[in-house]
């Protein structure tokens, strides 16, 4: 029989003045879940192993840890397609990233509670309910843009892994914000106005590193990154004039003007003089390693066909307003390059025909 | 197979990177690549348009996209961030028939259509399935054997999956791959697969970016690494340029050099570090300089 070995984060506070890692060897069975492991573990070998569960089935979002490095529900994922995935015979779980371990694979989660009730995860209705004694209603258009993130079983797989968190832990994170767009951006909710004061305070939603570990480790397709895009344009029409928007303007300047970034004269249309200022070191640095091109300064070079560029930006800013970018169907799509991967792909048959052949 | 590409420079590599501009070029004719600019792209929007119009960053990369197009080949990037904005573009279009229905009615004013026919690939994904590791093994003059080499993905050229795809996000192995094929030792260390915090610079410079800059940084010198190396100028302005700005956030000197990609080809392939550019990074690259002279 083909064993593995499950290595367990362990920390018992009581006990422990350092957390640890124990392993336990299993046998590989087909269809075994990383969390059936942990039952087989604890019920055979170890009964004093701790760790959150309930629904068995991807549902509750209770059973979330990192797996390999990598955060997701351990009810979801099975024992043999990691093996495989990370080429080893050791499948190592921790307690999610970005939070406080309490004991073994659990943590403290009032943390995240906190930081939810900032944005008060609620229905706040604009308007008494309807006289007809129906419930609030909305057009299948409109609850498509809170279709996804309404799928949110609060699993925090997400936060694990968000970079942002990971530099500072007052960043509300992937999760908070999705809960945020998904009331702001509900046709029947009031509060829309009180909910982007609250994830820009401190200029919070705009921490955000675009890094897409979020929606990478989504396992409910809520697609955190795409919400907190939507989260900063909704800002934006709603006048929020925050770095981020300021940012976006230069760009397009730029693109309209030019066709691509001009990155030198970036800092004094950002931050004005007191940013040229700031910027000065760095830009002095820059110029000594031959990294500045000085006709940057004086607008610098033109892309070719700016013409149809400029053409394209007031048609494309008029066509915007009757278009509806729709957030697409992600889950377990890998995109499809017609190039793909050759190589990596024969060496993953490889490796496949070999573990067959043992 | 032809080696022949759009080639979609961004505007790092024709603003504050022309050492990667420069080493893209000598190294792909080296390695037998047809590199045909396109000098009538634009900005991908890096993000930054994306949330603001989001209907017009499709609208020119959709463009950007057509230029390809109008050459029949497919479109080579040199950065993650560009690679991941035509990208998404290119998934939303060919997934939603009514947008790329409206894109295409404003192409038309310019006289450009989109249609969906050019790929959006990456220099470092042509360098392994285009040219080769076979290949490139055989080109290799200088084995990069005595340096510890730390590979830094950065985040676009593996996420999200339904964008790249190209490898296993959890688990990619392309740059350790290309290190071994040129000689080098690549080393594990805890920030390859994190973010290098430049897009969040003008609103979280001190509370985030900085912060994940000096991280990255000093998880390559923690194992030992001689320098890093990144597909991405991005990734390659944070972790170089403003390395001195982390080190000052955290007080301590991290000093580590960081290549970008054709610049640690081109070094194995015998290109000169001079014409590489590697004298106009701002954390001196002199210690490699010496030990592959
Ligand atoms: S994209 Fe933003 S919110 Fe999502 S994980 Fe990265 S930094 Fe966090
Ligand atoms: S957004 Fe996804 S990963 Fe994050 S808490 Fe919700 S379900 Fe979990
Ligand atoms: S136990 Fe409910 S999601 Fe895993």
């Amino acid at each position: 029989m083909e064993f593995f070995t499950l290595r367990v984060f362990r920390y018992d506070p009581t006990k422990d003045t350092e957390p640890y890692h124990q392993d336990y060897k299993l046998p590989v069975e087909k269809g075994m879940t990383v969390l059936a492991a942990l039952f087989k573990a604890k019920e055979e070998l170890d009964p004093t192993i701790s760790f959150r569960y309930n629904c068995r089935a991807a549902i509750c979002g209770s059973c979330a840890m990192r797996i390999n490095g990598h955060a997701t529900l351990a009810c979801k994922e099975q024992i043999t397609h990691l093996l495989e995935k990370y080429e080893t015979d050791t499948i190592t779980v921790d307690p999610i990233g970005n939070v406080k371990p309490l004991k073994d694979l659990i943590y403290d989660m009032d943390w995240l509670v906190d930081k939810l009730k900032k944005v008060k995860p609620w229905f706040i209705p604009k308007a008494p309910p309807p006289p007809d004694g129906k419930e609030y209603r909305q057009s299948p258009e409109d609850h498509a843009k809170i279709d996804y993130a309404s799928d949110c079983i609060l699993c925090a797989s997400c936060m694990s892994d968000c970079n942002a968190l990971k530099a500072n832990e007052d960043f509300l994170g992937p999760m908070v914000h999705s809960k945020a767009y998904r009331f702001a951006a509900d046709t029947r909710d009031g509060a829309k106005k009180e909910r982007l004061d609250a994830v820009l305070e401190d200029l919070n939603l705009e921490w955000c590193v675009r890094c897409w570990e979020c929606t990478t480790r989504c396992p409910k397709e809520v697609q955190p990154y795409e919400n907190i895009i939507r989260l900063r344009i909704m800002a934006d029409q709603e006048g929020y004039k925050t770095p981020g928007a300021i940012h976006a303007e230069i760009f397009e300047e730029d693109i309209k003007e030019r066709g691509l970034l001009n990155e030198m004269l970036l800092p004094l249309k950002q931050e004005g003089l007191f940013g040229m200022i700031k910027r000065a070191p760095f830009g002095i640095r820059m110029f000594f390693k031959g990294k500045v091109n000085i006709a940057d300064f004086f607008g610098g070079h033109k892309i070719k066909r700016l013409e149809e560029v400029q053409t394209i930006y007031e048609k494309a800013k008029e066509k915007e307003k009757e278009v509806t970018i729709k957030i697409p169907q992600i889950l377990g799509v890998v995109y499809e390059d017609k190039r793909k991967s050759k190589l990596l792909k024969e060496q993953r048959e490889n490796a496949q025909k070999e573990g067959g052949n043992q | 197979m032809e080696l022949r590409y759009a080639f979609y420079t961004g505007c790092s590599a024709k603003g504050v990177a022309p050492e990667l501009y420069d080493s893209t070029f000598l190294v792909a004719e080296k390695l037998g690549m047809e590199l045909i600019e396109l000098e009538a792209a634009t900005c991908c929007g890096a993000g930054a348009v994306q949330e603001k119009d989001e209907f017009l960053a499709h609208t020119i990369n959709a463009r950007n996209l057509a230029l390809a197009e109008e050459l029949g080949l497919d479109l080579l990037t040199i950065c993650n961030t560009c690679t991941v904005m035509l990208r998404d573009t290119k998934f939303k279009l060919d997934n939603d028939p009514e947008l790329k229905a409206a894109v295409n009615e404003v192409l038309a004013e310019a006289g450009l259509e989109y249609k969906g026919t050019s790929e959006v690939t990456h220099f470092l994904w042509e360098v392994i399935d285009g040219v080769g590791l076979d290949k490139l093994k055989e080109m290799v003059v200088r084995p990069l054997k005595d340096f510890n080499i730390a590979s830094f993905y950065g985040c676009h050229i593996i996420r999200p999956p339904y964008l790249i795809g190209y490898e296993d996000p959890d688990n990619p192995k392309s740059l350790e791959m290309l290190i071994e094929a040129l000689g080098g030792k690549p080393v594990d260390h805890e920030a390859r697969l994190a973010c290098c915090g430049f897009h969040s610079f003008w609103s979280a410079e001190d509370k985030v970016t900085l912060k994940l800059t000096a991280m990255d940084t000093e998880a390559a010198k923690e194992e030992n690494a001689d320098f890093m190396v990144t597909p991405c100028p991005l990734c390659h302005t944070q972790l170089d340029a403003m390395q001195p700005e982390a080190e000052e956030k955290i007080g301590t000197s991290i000093d580590m050099p960081v290549l970008h990609l054709p610049q640690m080809i081109g070094l194995a392939i015998g290109l000169k570090p001079k014409e590489l550019g590697l004298h106009k990074h701002v954390i001196p690259t002199t210690e490699i300089i010496k030990r592959v002279a």
